[in-house]
């Protein structure tokens, strides 16, 4: 019976799934039209990835993917030109208010279409290769900036991506003064020994920045020397080897101080922890997340932490005015963001509480 | 019960069809950017009258180049987990198996990562680029089909206690190996690859590998169906189907490797979603019974507007952000599930 009936059965019902597929790719193929190439003025470059991208000569509807590069383009003063950036583009506050496209990792491809940018700006470093191809894919010019590995880096990347949005002065001024403020402090740290320290990236578990990251540069420019000698580029740490290495300083990014410190005191109630003189001295420095970004803020977080290393230079020297932190504390800067996607697992509830920003 | 007729097979199937649409509309209708009904079916005639020119670039670019394809991709991905989920719950005889059972999404994503570290080599047009992660994918699936193929034979069958044993095993051996190579290698590539493990349908595929991967389900689930009355009777027990004539080991082979396509095809562009293969044809089986003949293209159709309504919400709940599809497939499947399994008890 079962025979019987399945003789006849199957072939027609595997023309109905056939049917199915068939008229749902026939409408999805002819749906296939050419698209309306508007580009006037635009211009031939390679980006920082190594690929060729035809952007406008001078871009008016920008969407930025990364906060470092939102916050250059207010740093440029272009802010008008930038229709809409990511959740988690939060400084200036300024750019908080502007249209979100949603993460980091996974921007919304509707949200930035419907904004009918002229240019994407991506960075290689914290930016998915994913959606560089699907805004290929969508005829969006997209320009990637590359993952910087020092400070100088970041500034040159700042100057090129200046030439890109049709602002080149501005790009030059902007650069010129990260460089003034920096050679000047260089001047001042010139005569003292560097400081051990340990830049602590996430205390649970302990990660660090590696010896190839921007930050590693910038504590050196701090005149701070990371102890942390790994390649890659956000290690993760066990305590006897930190035990064995002493730091001088625990240095903390974070976008409230107070937050900071209250990771600084929950570490120094783990056991293990008190063996580091760095603990037992209360020497932690505590310096703004900016220093996370590889963006134009970083030379005044250099300074920041270069004050806490070595107060002594600084004594004639008044404190300029921190930069205020952005309002918002749930920002996921740079590593934070390369590491929360890698292990979501630990970016779950735990990122205001134990986690550094 | 009343027996399964052509009529009543199809006129079931044509009502999940239409489910389907009503579905596939509302999430076309549904996300970011509104579109209205109007627009959706004005356009549809503008297309089937090839005067797509005279499209809005919302309508154009958003719902034809990112919504639509990632619609039909839903539908091809939940179609064949949830074909491959009715199979291997026929095949092994195990109410919890399910397409990720044996093992195949972990190699999947061990293939999908070495790929991944191949390709920051290698200087590839965009274009292949594109592809290697789903090629990757699909290699580390099938390499692990044929490990776990020969792991669970015995005297030179296929024995299902040893196969799903083995596929587990296999399953956590590749997953230490994909949190070792997590945890050495670094690169913006590998942020990919988490959200893949995810479950994810938001990247865009090339429409090239779209096609593929429709023809590969037709031919892999048409080999399943082909076999639909032997798992009917496979049910009964493996020796009671021999006595009827079953050639069991034949149907074995097929369904296995059918099947194990099939995952491989859905894991390879939509990562692990999970909860899809395991609960859809559960609930077929349901409504409509368990023959094989009336359930596999009912999980078919089901999977397929599960995944739908599961990636459209995946889009929409926390937009402008976008959560794993796999997280909603968890989020609402295993509450789902504990209801079905207390059910099943009392």
């Amino acid at each position: 019976m079962h025979r019987i009936i399945s003789s006849f059965v199957s072939r027609p019902a595997a023309l109905v799934h056939v049917f199915l597929f068939v008229a749902a790719i026939g409408v999805f193929a002819q749906a296939d039209s050419p698209r309306p190439s508007s580009q006037t003025g635009a211009r031939e470059l390679v980006d920082e990835m190594g690929r060729s991208v035809r952007v406008p000569v001078s871009p008016t509807r920008i969407i930025s993917l990364a906060p470092s590069i939102t916050e250059t383009i207010y740093a440029l003063g272009l802010q008008d030109h930038l229709v809409g950036d990511t959740d988690f583009c939060d400084y200036p506050a300024a750019a908080q208010r502007k249209p979100k496209v949603g993460g980091i990792i996974n921007p919304n491809l509707e949200e930035i279409a419907a904004l009918r940018p002229d240019l994407v700006l991506v960075t290689k470093n914290i930016n998915r290769l994913d959606t560089v191809r699907a805004l290929d894919t969508l005829g969006i010019p997209t320009y990637s900036s590359s993952a910087p590995h020092t400070v100088s880096e970041i500034i040159s990347s700042t100057q090129k991506l200046a030439d890109v949005l049709g602002a080149p002065e501005a790009g030059k001024s902007l650069g010129q003064e990260m460089e003034g403020q920096l050679a000047a402090l260089q001047t001042k740290l010139a005569d003292v020994p560097p400081r051990r320290v340990l830049f602590i990236v996430w205390t649970e578990p302990l990660m660090s920045a590696g010896k190839n990251t921007f930050i590693a540069d910038a504590l050196r420019k701090a005149g701070g020397v990371s102890i942390v000698e790994a390649s890659q580029d956000w290690p993760k740490m066990s305590l006897e080897e930190v035990v064995h290495l002493q730091p001088d300083y625990l240095v903390f990014a974070a976008s409230h101080s107070e937050s900071a410190t209250r990771d600084f005191e929950a570490l120094a109630t783990r056991p293990g922890w008190r063996l580091l003189d760095a603990v037992r001295n209360r020497h932690f420095a505590v310096i703004s997340d900016a220093v996370n970004r590889p963006g134009p803020r970083i030379v005044s977080a250099i300074e920041e932490l270069a004050r806490q290393l070595h107060p002594e230079v600084f004594q004639d020297s008044p404190s300029p005015e921190r930069v205020s932190p952005p309002a918002n504390a749930a920002s996921f800067v740079s590593p934070h963001a390369a590491f929360s996607s890698l292990s979501p697992s630990y970016c779950s509830g735990s990122v205001e509480s134990s986690c550094v920003h | 019960m009343r027996p399964l007729t052509l009529g009543r097979l199809l006129f079931r199937c044509g009502i999940l069809a239409v489910i389907l649409f009503v579905v596939v509309v509302i999430a076309l209708k549904m996300g970011a950017v509104q579109v209205s009904l109007y627009g959706l079916g004005r356009d549809l005639i503008r297309v089937l009258l090839g005067q797509s020119s005279a499209i809005s670039t919302d309508y154009g670019m958003i719902v034809r180049d990112i919504r639509l394809p990632r619609i039909l991709l839903g539908i091809v991905v939940g179609a064949s987990l949830s074909v491959a989920g009715a199979s291997f719950q026929a095949l092994l005889r195990n109410p919890l198996a399910d397409p990720y059972v044996l093992g195949v999404s972990s190699g999947a994503a061990v293939g999908a990562i070495a790929a991944l570290i191949i390709e920051s080599h290698l200087a590839l047009s965009p274009e292949l680029a594109g592809l290697i992660t789903p090629l990757g994918a699909f290699i580390g699936a099938g390499l692990t089909i044929a490990a776990v193929y020969f792991l669970g034979r015995r005297d030179g069958q296929i024995d299902s206690s040893t196969l799903l044993l083995g596929g587990i095993i296999t399953a956590s051996f590749l997953s230490a190996i994909i949190m070792f190579l997590m945890n050495t290698l670094s690169g913006s590539n590998l942020r990919g690859t988490v959200f893949w493990l995810m479950g994810d349908l938001s990247t865009p595929q090339p429409r090239s590998l779209l096609f593929l991967l429709s023809f590969g389900f037709l031919a892999a689930a048409g080999a399943i169906y082909t076999t639909a009355s032997d798992l009917n009777l496979l049910l009964a027990g493996e020796k009671e189907a021999m006595h009827l004539g079953v050639d069991v080991p034949r149907v074995r082979i097929v369904v296995y490797l059918a099947a194990s396509i099939l995952t491989g095809l859905a894991v390879s562009v939509g990562g692990t979603i999970g909860y899809v293969g395991l609960l859809v044809p559960h609930v077929m089986r349901l409504i409509f019974g368990a023959d094989h003949r009336m359930l596999l293209p009912a999980a078919a159709l089901g999977g397929a507007i599960a995944i739908v309504i599961a990636d459209t919400l995946a889009r929409t709940v926390v937009a402008p952000s976008e959560l794993p599809v796999g997280a909603m497939t968890a989020m609402a499947g295993a509450p789902l599930f504990i209801y079905l399994l207390r059910r099943r008890i009392t």
